[in-house]
């Protein structure tokens, strides 16, 4: 009898992802959470190669038709497939979330730990504009940056990132107020570290867990704004389709059809929860002091 | 004799909050030579620290600081905030009082030295990974190769500490200076540290500022003690002199306060009681204008409570201020 040993590994780099691995997997909820967003990332991806149909492609035999085989969700009023639809409204979803979360955390952390770091007059500023933005409800900020800038999907990304920005700047802001504070700051001052080196090497990364995880909620915010951009006119132009555009197709027909609402509004759901529960598990590995 | 490498001329720190001035160090003055361990004492309170980081003006924006502290020619109080920090970390450098949170959690153990090095010395990353195992090697780590990729929390304070100590000798600064590096240790441990600064000196030849309350670390490994008491210095002697005949009745006291085991035992196993210093270190709102240790002194007298006692000395390198010096 021989016991196998599995091959000791080494390398540290390697050993580390093997633990973020092993973390990972030891939480059903994140694993379900990441295939749920591989899907929804890989379907707005290869959208032209997954969907069956065209996204305008119409077909005239089968208006409001009920799903079959030929038409695995059925049909919309002007006889659009509504799987090819959804699946190519991904793409409009997955971009914005992406791009708008992007966008308000390149944008709001520096200013938030500019803020939060070097405090006086620059953070009474940035505070005080922030409160002020904080006051409006997110969705309403991004619906009149959105009036402002005129429809469009990029236009729409660019409101909804930047009406995210309040919400991040004080989180950064707040993080960096109090990890100013650690015994590590001055530390790294009586070994000649500058104030960038102190901000961007020592203060920063303690914070990436918060970070992260508010990320993942304005992801989910973002895709649901988008779609409420859409829905209002805002967004995604018709014919182009997104959930947004698509819940405003229904909307007509829920007495006959209420299926054309229910689709996107699931996929709608599904996107932010699985971004959500993504987040809270990335959450809990990469804080080095999890030990599960 | 050779110049000193650290000459402090008159320096005083005053901090201006909200309730008035304090004046936490008042005109102190003191030399560090090249390769010596210079031992600062005192209770908590009477400035050490503050009086180290004020050096290199680590102190916050609140501290007014005047003086000279000149070091290897250049005046410190003068210098410009890109100077300093030229300085920081690569001639002086400071290890400080807590292992446990002076280090980033996030950032491993290699990568905060290395830090060190890049900026400094402009190492790149491999020559800084090298030195770095050396470095730990330096302060007795076992495995440093493997230490190195280790988070702060992975390690223990001891090793903590050490790898602090590892960070301040990154650069072979000229001057350590060390703010109770070892309260935060448990005795086996703090014997360790002394030993490896001890080790460092002789290596190296850094000098060294030691920071305690505790009299017996300095009876250690220093050459030289400097006695504080409310923002001024109250005695200052080679170590041995201190120890055997202690002139300042704070310093007495000090020494009267540690305690040794069986020392005075008598033989039914009665132990003589700990004695301590009366009363407590006093406010340092007002600069007292006699001597501020006249209200816990047994010499006290009329002369001590009207006039600020001069330094002088009562040996060749034997400094005092007090009216009444000498060993009890």
């Amino acid at each position: 009898m021989s016991v196998v040993e599995a091959p000791a590994i080494t390398n540290p780099r390697a050993r580390r992802r093997m633990l973020l691995r092993k973390r990972f997997m030891r939480r059903p909820m994140a694993v379900a959470g990441l295939v749920v967003v591989l899907v929804f990332v890989v379907t707005a991806i290869f959208a032209p190669l997954l969907a069956p149909y065209g996204a305008g492609a119409t077909d005239f035999n089968a208006l409001l038709a009920h799903p079959s085989s030929k038409h695995l969700l059925g049909t919309d009023e002007l006889g659009r497939d509504e799987l090819s639809r959804l699946i190519w409204g991904a793409r409009a979803s997955i971009q914005a979330g992406f791009f708008a979360t992007v966008l308000a955390m390149v944008v709001a952390v520096p200013i938030g730990l500019v803020a939060g770091y070097y405090r006086g007059w620059i953070d009474t500023v940035i505070a005080r504009i922030t409160d002020v933005l904080l006051a409006f409800p997110f969705i309403i900020l991004a619906v009149g940056l959105a009036a402002i800038l005129g429809p469009s999907l990029k236009n729409a990304t660019i409101a909804l990132g930047v009406a995210a920005m309040p919400g991040v700047i004080r989180i950064a802001r707040g993080e960096a107020l109090a990890l100013r504070e650690e015994d590590y700051v001055p530390a790294a001052v009586a070994n000649g570290a500058n104030d960038f080196t102190i901000i961007f090497r020592h203060i920063l990364p303690n914070m990436t867990s918060t970070l992260l995880v508010q990320a993942t909620l304005i992801i989910p915010g973002a895709i649901i704004g988008e779609a409420v951009l859409s829905f209002l006119g805002l967004g995604v132009q018709p014919p182009t389709p997104s959930w947004g555009v698509m819940l405003q197709d229904a909307q007509s027909y829920l007495g006959q059809a209420p299926r054309l609402a229910v689709y996107p509004g699931l996929a709608i759901v599904l996107a932010s929860i699985a971004f959500n529960v993504l987040g809270d598990g990335l959450r809990d590995i990469f804080d080095p002091r999890t030990t599960r | 004799m050779a110049e000193p490498l650290l000459e402090v001329t008159d320096l005083s720190v005053r901090f201006d909050t909200d309730d008035g001035p304090v004046h936490a160090v008042d005109k102190l003055s003191f030399t560090l030579d090249r390769g010596e361990v210079l031992g600062i004492v005192g209770e908590s309170g009477c400035g050490k620290s503050v009086t180290c980081m004020s050096l290199v003006r680590l102190l916050p924006e609140t501290a007014v600081i005047s003086g000279r502290a000149v070091f290897d020619g250049t005046d410190l109080l003068s210098l410009s905030p890109r100077g300093l920090r030229a300085i920081r970390g690569r001639d002086i450098s400071f290890v400080f009082q807590e292992p446990m949170t002076s280090l980033n959690p996030v950032l491993k153990v290699g990568r905060q030295i290395g830090e060190v090095l890049t900026k400094h010395l402009g190492a790149s990353r491999r020559e800084a990974r090298e030195r770095t195992i050396e470095l730990l090697h330096l302060v007795r780590i076992p495995a440093p190769h493997r230490r190195l990729d280790e988070y702060p929390h992975q390690l223990s304070g001891g090793m903590r500490q050490r790898v602090m100590i590892a960070m301040a000798l990154a650069c072979n600064p000229k001057v350590l200076i060390a703010d109770e590096p070892t309260t935060a240790l448990d005795v086996t441990i703090q014997a360790g540290v002394l030993d490896l600064m001890r080790d460092v000196r002789e290596r190296l030849g850094t000098s060294i500022v030691l920071i305690t309350h505790n009299l017996g670390v300095v009876a250690d490994i220093a050459d030289r003690v400097l006695v504080m008491y409310a923002g001024r210095k109250a005695e200052e002697a080679p170590v041995r002199d201190l120890y055997a005949e202690p002139q300042h009745p704070y310093t007495i006291g000090l020494l009267g306060s540690i305690p040794l085991p069986f020392e005075g035992e008598t033989e039914d196993g009665e132990r003589p009681r700990l004695r301590e210093i009366p009363g407590r270190v006093p406010s340092l709102r007002e600069l007292p204008t006699w001597c501020a240790f006249a209200d816990r002194c047994p010499r006290a007298d009329e002369l001590t409570r009207s006039t600020v006692p001069e330094l002088r000395y009562v040996r060749p390198d034997h400094l005092v201020a007090c009216f009444h010096p000498g060993p009890e």
